[in-house]
């Protein structure tokens, strides 16, 4: 894509929109912080986390708008790989002392 | 068009290309945060109760503060892209330099969580934290190390969007030649998604 | 018909040799194949630091006593890791092979990035000089292994800072390699060059340089890290302050085992490419091999636990580990059969360049089966920490690796250069390694099967026999290695002149002058065949 077709996806108002949702998002995590949520609150905090990232990702940096299959594989591989990484790190950190 | 999906072939000046060698070095900079987020994670399962207790110990709201300063930073960072392409040069610029006085903030709010961390004595291999459980020496050195690495970062990305400034003003960047802006961007927004992990891993540890 | 380029070229072309002169001119380059070259200059000068580093440990171990002290031996086998693993075989292939020839295989005139890549060269030397600084400064030059295990990393006195500190800096280069030419094969294939018209070499260099991309920053933080402990005391990995050795050795493994695909998959993608020309026929299964290539990557970055079955990780990751282990060996094994099914009915051209690459497979075969009796869990027990583990990796990375990347001396020097090597001479010194080669490195299988400890720096009089044999191996090694070198040198300064493709190939680098000039074509071609095309190649001629 030419650089200047690149201008149609840039919009001041989709912007402030995602900055309001990002701030709210912060207020809930924060908020959630002092709740009572168990195992839970850290597969919470990471969603919350990974919906805020995702928001980043798709129209700050534009990954939405990106059309070569590149750009649209890259954010998952690379959360596969850090994925697959602790992962099997883990096969060895919960299991030291045997299987139960 | 790509109407032939085997022919890519550019002359030199490939903004697709510059911008997907740009996001291959956010992958790696991902992996490298990544590295330090499997030995969190690691020591976190480890030690829940005393990653729970230090993280009390820090100041959540600045902590908070600093979060929704990047966040910010961010948008002002994508609008005054979006303004360069547009060709509003002065409101890039300002939105620019915005972007960089919030980066700064951020530093600054950093030095003073730090300092008091300090002046109380709580610092890698300080005595003072020798003496406190194990879980708790993991989670500072942790912390200092991960908001450390990452506090570089925000600098490295000032002093990067201070060149693009540079440039702006040496009309190097306009309407039609944006990439370099648009490429700090995105690096900018990579600080502020590492940002966005590092907040309630921290500090909102229950 | 095929590109627009004529092999005679009416008006005499300048190389890129002769575009622009002097040191500066080089130092401070932009173009791919002059980066090579200087990658190549200093890659060859570290191979010859790391094999005078591994006479002496030769030496050392001829037989039971001792010419030195056992500081002295771990730092020899110390340096002769460093400086084999992160100065010649990570870097070699992808940054010199890889650099000169990937751009005009896809029909390019550069890399995405030729500025970068200086700058990669830049970090190279630098991590480089680091390095060998660590060894002159400080207590001297570290004695923990090329792997920096903690907690000892962290406590012994000698350079292990600035040791690490410089692979850092050679990660860095790496990565930027990788961006590099990642970037490179998307962008830049010129028209009608589709992914599945690649030379083989590009898919492999391609793979690798994901590989570069995605494992790289692990073992940069776990550098870091190592580097942070010493200086501040983080505690991260020490034992007396809450933290895992263990997990030390997953971190840095979780980029050295991937490493091992960066190097050997690039000389995969020499020989799925010399193969083909030698036997004057389409490789068998071509997007198998441009395929198992990514599949080696991605698999062979979920296994690095192999390299810790004694170390106290958990039985469950263990047996996790070895089973991933066993199923990385399967592509391994379809690029084997599928060179193999190449050669057969085909018309086989007995040249260095196929020699090499037959050695390979046939090393890199005994070095991977090894690998899966090392990767089960019982053996391991037995084999861990003996000189069946570096007899192993020998067999891979110097039999393989290293094979490949002689295979791709010999089968590029005349497009380089534009001059000819003696074959004569150049297949006599493949004999002479090829024997060195077996009698060294399997009588370390032998020893490590009889229970011989590896980082040892004496033994028990029962293993003097075998030590004596590997020595001497070692040394019929060396003088192949001296020859070949010597008749490469030779060949360089004094050899005929070459034509522009003396092997008949049908990929893009032969239809362009030996050596190449500066802007590689003087019309990007247009593609219309396949990489490995010969007949209709012939059928133009």
């Amino acid at each position: 894509m030419k650089p200047e077709e690149e201008i149609g996806k840039s919009r001041y108002k989709t912007y402030l929109l995602v900055w309001v949702t990002l701030v709210i998002l912060t207020g809930m995590t924060f908020s959630a912080a002092g709740m009572e949520f168990g195992r839970w609150a850290v597969l919470i905090a990471l969603a919350i986390a990974g919906t805020k990232s995702g928001l980043v990702l798709n129209y700050f940096m534009h990954l939405k708008s990106e059309r070569l299959l590149i750009f649209k594989v890259i954010i998952p591989l690379v959360m596969a790989v850090f994925l697959v990484f602790i992962l099997l790190t883990f096969s060895d950190l919960a299991f030291r002392g045997g299987v139960k | 068009m790509n109407e032939v999906k085997t022919s890519v072939f550019e002359e030199a000046g490939d903004y697709t290309g510059a911008k997907l060698g740009m996001w291959l070095f956010i992958l790696s900079e991902l992996l490298l945060f990544g590295g330090m987020f499997i030995l969190y994670s690691a020591y976190r399962y480890k030690n829940p109760v005393d990653f729970h207790h230090a993280s009390r110990e820090l100041e959540v709201l600045l902590g908070t503060l600093n979060t929704i300063i990047l966040l910010t930073s961010s948008l002002s960072m994508a609008a005054s892209i979006a303004a360069m392409q547009k060709g509003q040069r002065k409101l890039s610029t300002y939105l620019l330099i915005a972007t960089m006085a919030l980066g700064l903030l951020f530093l600054v709010n950093k030095g003073f969580e730090w300092g008091t961390k300090i002046e109380l004595g709580i610092y890698p291999n300080s005595p003072t934290l020798l003496t406190r459980s194990k879980g708790e020496v993991l989670f500072y050195g942790l912390y200092y190390v991960m908001t450390g690495l990452h506090g570089l970062h925000v600098l490295a990305g000032i002093s990067v969007l201070f060149v693009m400034l540079i440039l702006i003003l040496k009309e190097k960047i306009g309407k039609t030649h944006f990439t370099p802006l648009e490429n700090s961007g995105l690096y900018w927004h990579l600080v502020d998604i590492i940002w966005i992990f590092l907040y309630p891993l921290f500090y909102l540890i229950t | 018909m095929t590109s627009n380029m004529a092999t005679e070229n009416v008006r005499p072309r300048i190389s890129f040799y002769e575009d622009r002169r002097g040191i500066l001119s080089w130092i401070f380059t932009s173009d791919h194949k002059r980066i090579a070259l200087l990658y190549l200059i200093f890659v060859i000068a570290f191979f010859f630091s790391g094999v005078v580093l591994g006479f002496f440990m030769r030496l050392q171990m001829l037989a039971p006593g001792t010419i030195m002290g056992p500081q002295t031996y771990n730092a020899l086998f110390t340096l002769h890791g460093i400086v084999m693993i992160f100065l010649v075989v990570i870097p070699a292939i992808v940054t010199v092979f890889g650099n000169f020839f990937l751009p005009i295989q896809i029909g390019a005139r550069d890399v995405a990035f030729p500025r970068i890549n200086l700058l990669s060269w830049w970090l190279f030397v630098t991590g480089a000089i680091i390095v060998a600084l660590s060894v002159f400064t400080g207590e001297g030059p570290p004695d923990t292994g090329w792997t920096f295990y903690a907690p000892y990393s962290l406590r012994t006195t000698v350079n292990v800072p600035m040791a690490v500190f410089g692979v850092f800096i050679l990660g860095m280069s790496s990565i930027l390699t990788g961006i590099n030419l990642v970037t490179t094969t998307h962008r830049l294939r010129a028209p009608g060059m589709s992914w599945k018209r690649l030379p083989l070499f590009v898919w492999a260099i391609y793979a690798t340089s994901w590989v570069q991309i995605l494992a790289t920053p692990v073992i940069g933080i776990t550098m870091v890290l190592i580097f942070l402990e010493r200086f501040f005391g983080v505690g991260v990995f020490d034992p007396t302050k809450g933290g895992d050795p263990i997990l030390y050795q997953h971190m840095f493994w979780i980029y050295s085992h991937p490493a091992t695909y960066i190097m050997i998959l690039p000389a995969m993608g020499i020989v799925s490419d010399v193969v083909p020309v030698f036997a004057r026929k389409k490789i068998f299964g071509y997007m198998a091999i441009a395929l198992s290539g990514m599949a080696i990557a991605a698999v062979g970055s979920l296994v690095w636990g192999h390299h810790m079955f004694v170390s106290g990780q958990s039985d469950f990751a263990d047996l996790l580990f070895s089973l991933l282990t066993f199923l990385v060996a399967v592509p391994s094994a379809i690029k084997v059969f599928n060179w193999v099914a190449t050669l057969h009915k085909g018309s086989v051209v007995i040249e260095p360049p196929l020699l090499f690459c037959l050695a390979f497979i046939f090393l890199f075969s005994i070095g991977g089966l090894t690998g899966l009796i090392q990767g089960a869990l019982a053996p391991n027990m037995h084999l861990h920490d003996t000189y069946w583990i570096p007899g192993h990796f020998h067999y891979i990375i110097f039999g393989g690796m290293g094979f490949g990347l002689f295979a791709a001396f010999h089968y590029w020097f005349p497009k380089m250069f534009g001059r000819m090597y003696n074959r004569k001479v150049a297949t006599w010194a493949w004999v002479i390694m090829f024997i060195g080669f077996n009698v060294f490195y399997f009588s370390m299988l032998l020893l490590g099967w009889e229970g011989m400890p590896r980082r040892y720096y004496d033994y028990l009089p029962q293993f003097r026999t075998l030590h004596l044999t590997a020595t001497f191996g070692s040394w019929i090694l060396i003088a192949g290695l001296i020859l070949m070198f010597g008749n490469l040198f030779r060949g360089l300064f004094r050899g005929e002149k070459a034509e522009d493709n003396p092997w008949d190939g049908a990929t893009l680098e032969w239809q362009i002058p030996s050596p190449p000039p500066t802007e590689n074509f003087e019309k990007i071609p247009v593609v219309n065949r396949g990489p490995y095309d010969f007949k209709e190649f012939v059928k133009n001629e």
